[in-house]
């Protein structure tokens, strides 16, 4: 079976700093993959360079067996590759449901020509994504915030809504960005569940993430990053037993 | 009588050109002050088309919206794909180049201006009527800027201004928007040109000058960045001001200098003590949905 997400080495450098060193790893449907190690590691370089915001110098990356070089970011976004951000990005003047109307793979409302000649169209297109963002927000036990301004939610519960506007992306690929940083109590619990839905409903899933005890409940396998390099791959507990690692990571 | 009627029509004017620099800068947040180039390229598009072509002036008007609709590509094509930082430094080329063009064209009138464009409407009722269609466009334009600020593609502005990366990573095209926002912000300037032709039919390269922008953008902070009526409340008050001081019989040597002193005081005033202008931004129509 041929991986949903594929980087063959990818490198990229800023001046002197090489934050991404022949990164080559694939990621399979339903597999939440994931990827540790220190801070400065590359790990969200790494998602940057996925989802274009940062051209890759070199490397082939692949969606389903696509190659998704030179496209712009919009146009990853839209061949499937869903992100989330460790500082959320939240529209911050918006709802809930704003937020997350704005973001399915096509908004019909964003295309001045269809609001002109098929207004019909785009009204229905508008209703569906509600009713999507809806049962998102209805699996996070969120429905009765949807009309509120999501600076008035408590921090636990952006979080989540982050992950939700994600969601609105129906696509094959989702990148989650530090998804449990700040996050506890029963959003912890609800973060977790939805994550490992997505996967079993057949998204490849990659979660940078500091937190070991989630990356151990969620994760099966897992590459250990450390300046722009991957130092291992494999099973989590292997992983989490590799002296060497232990010392990278914790400066033991 | 005359005197009401060219008033009014200014504001018709000056609403349609407040509310779309508004939509521009205020609303989607494009920093730009090649606006008098766009009010020129309508007003001479459309005047240039009746004295040659005799072309009526509705059909004529609209080619003007045309014009600068398709002339904005030439400066939002290039620097929006970089960045919207770019857009200020070419607006202002082309804002001062393009003047020089129509300054020295024979075509364009050169220095002397652009004169004797034929009225579509003699005798009694011309004032009225032209101030019908100059309020009335107002009324459209503001309406509508309303219907955009307020529907699908308003939602993605605002997104687009609260968090550009966020929004483009979510597959969303921001840089079309903004492409698409401009060339209409433009072409209503081009309709505004169109109406001032045909009603004084004379234009004189002077007026469309860079500091023209500067009373548009009088208008839009006095009466609220990115609100839809206060461009109106802008405009109407910012062209009352001047009639109020003619009641002041100074000397002409000094009215022209006051009142750029009296609008730029007014731009500082309200920038420090009432950045939001006088008309709050309206928020985009609530979402309905079943769960409420």
């Amino acid at each position: 079976m041929s991986a949903v997400l594929h980087l063959e080495g990818v490198f990229k450098h800023f001046g002197g700093i090489v934050v991404a060193d022949d990164i080559t790893l694939e990621i399979e449907r339903g597999q939440i993959l994931g990827l540790i190690g220190p801070n400065g590691a590359g790990k969200t370089s790494l998602f940057n360079i996925v989802t274009g915001v940062v051209p890759a110098d070199a490397g082939d990356i692949r969606v389903n067996g696509v190659s998704i070089a030179g496209k712009g970011i919009h146009e990853r976004a839209r061949m499937g590759i869903a992100r989330t951000w460790q500082n959320m990005r939240l529209f911050r003047t918006m709802t809930v449901l704003e937020n997350m109307v704005v973001a399915p793979r096509e908004y019909a409302g964003e295309s001045m020509v269809r609001l002109c000649f098929r207004p019909g169209a785009v009204r229905r297109a508008d209703e569906q994504a509600c009713e999507q963002a809806l049962a998102i927000l209805e699996r996070m036990q969120l429905e009765r915030l949807a009309d509120n301004a999501v600076t008035d939610l408590p921090y636990g519960q952006q979080k989540l809504v982050g992950l939700a506007r994600a969601l609105m992306n129906d696509g094959p690929c989702l990148l989650l960005d530090e998804p449990m940083a700040g996050v506890e109590g029963h959003a912890y619990e609800t973060m977790k569940a939805v994550v490992r839905q997505e996967a079993q409903a057949g998204r490849a899933v990659c979660v940078v993430e500091h937190n070991i005890s989630f990356i151990k409940d969620l994760c099966t396998s897992a590459v250990f990053m450390s300046a722009g390099r991957i130092l291992e791959r494999g099973q989590i507990a292997d992983l989490l037993a590799s002296k060497t690692l232990a010392e990278l990571y914790f400066g033991t | 009588m005359e005197y009401v009627y060219s008033i009014l029509i200014l504001v018709g004017i000056y609403v349609v050109l407040a509310s779309s620099f508004n939509l521009i800068i205020g609303t989607a947040g494009l920093v730009s002050i090649a606006h008098p180039i766009f009010f020129a390229l309508g007003a001479y598009t459309s005047g240039l088309l009746a004295i040659h072509f005799g072309l009526n002036p509705i059909a004529g008007t609209l080619a003007g919206a045309a014009v600068a609709g398709v002339f904005s590509l030439m400066i939002s094509l290039p620097s929006l794909r970089v960045s919207g930082d770019y857009l200020l430094i070419t607006s202002i080329g082309f804002q001062l180049g393009l003047l020089q063009v129509i300054k020295n064209l024979e075509l364009t009138g050169s220095q002397g201006g652009l004169s004797n464009i034929p009225t579509p409407i003699a005798g009694p009722e011309r004032g009225w009527i032209f101030s019908l269609v100059a309020l009335a466009a107002g009324a459209a334009t503001v309406l509508l800027i309303r219907w955009i600020v307020r529907g699908p593609y308003g939602r993605a502005i605002s997104a687009m201004r609260d968090d550009e990366l966020a929004f483009v990573a979510l597959g969303r095209d921001a840089t079309r928007i903004k492409i698409v926002i401009f060339a209409v912000g433009s072409a209503l300037a081009g309709i505004a040109g169109g109406i001032y032709a045909f009603y004084f039919q004379y234009l004189s390269p002077e007026q469309f000058e860079i500091l023209a922008s500067g009373t548009m953008l009088t208008m839009v902070v006095v009466g609220g960045m990115g609100s839809t009526w206060g461009p109106v409340v802008g405009a109407v008050l910012l062209l009352a001001l001047p009639q109020a001081i003619t009641f002041l019989r100074l000397p002409l040597s000094y009215m022209a200098p006051l009142q750029g002193m009296i609008f730029t005081l007014l731009v500082i005033l309200f920038l420090f003590l009432r950045p939001q202008g006088l008309v709050a931004p309206e928020a985009p129509a609530p979402l309905r949905h079943k769960k409420q």
